[in-house]
């Protein structure tokens, strides 16, 4: 039973990456659910075995299989003014994101490099040895990549928002 | 840029879904055209003037001075 139940789910994969028709709206929406119940559950597992490295690889190949099933969806329809806000709103999101980024980018950099901190004791008195910077704990650098990440994900969020009302996505009709 | 797609449509009797089907764009671009949110590409608007039968320069205008497509 549990073969048949394996071979049906191979197929069902097969068919809706390859040989299915083209897909609706809903089955993908579907499907978007599944998946992050199952990467959900792999998190759970990940955590509780502390194998991080299996929810990574997890991510990456979900994110791809749905990438696969979006390209069959028949009933999203992207036009250029659709391109131009996806266009649009990337690129200003990575114009302030970069500038955030480089700044804890050089922070981390002279860290690791073990730069001193010159104390006012030292320029009085050059004998006296400068004070190293505090290495940063892998902690605070997890803390503060989830935080980029936020923060990539709020202004994405918010430029599509700004540059779909600007190219007339809510307007009203009169027809 | 001014446009006269809602005068060609209504001479057709032609609802913006109509539109948006026959040329393969979503409804709200059409809507976003006629009301001058959007400047179309060449592309469109050649598309758009064809499906009317006409010139492009009879549907599109461009009005001096007037600066439709801001950087921002």
């Amino acid at each position: 039973m549990p073969a048949e139940g394996g071979s049906c789910l191979y197929h069902g994969m097969c068919k809706i990456l390859t040989i299915g028709d083209a897909m609706k709206k809903n089955i993908f929406y579907l499907i978007i659910g599944f998946v992050a119940l199952a990467l959900f559950a792999i998190l759970w597992y990940s955590v509780e075995t502390f194998t991080p490295v299996l929810f990574m690889i997890a991510f990456v190949a979900g994110v791809v299989f749905l990438y696969l099933v979006y390209r069959r969806v028949e009933d999203f329809i992207e036009d250029e003014r659709s391109a131009r806000i996806t266009e649009k709103a990337a690129m200003r999101t990575l114009q302030v994101f970069w500038v955030c980024f480089c700044a804890f980018s050089i922070m981390a950099v002279m860290n690791l490099l073990y730069m001193p901190r010159f104390t006012r004791e030292f320029w009085l008195d050059r004998r006296t040895q400068p004070v190293p910077l505090e290495l940063m704990s892998l902690k605070t650098i997890g803390y503060v990549q989830l935080g980029f990440l936020c923060l990539m994900i709020f202004l994405y969020v918010g430029f599509r928002f700004y540059y779909a009302k600007k190219f007339g996505e809510w307007e009203s009709d009169e027809e | 840029m001014k446009n006269k797609i809602k005068v060609y449509r209504a001479m057709q009797d032609l609802t913006q879904e109509d539109l948006a089907k026959a040329i393969g764009v979503t409804r709200q671009t059409i809507l976003a055209i006629e009301k001058g949110k959007y400047v179309p590409s060449l592309d469109l608007a050649f598309r758009i003037s064809r499906h009317f039968k006409v010139n492009i320069e009879e549907v599109f205008s461009y009005e001096e001075g007037v600066r439709t497509v801001d950087i921002d």
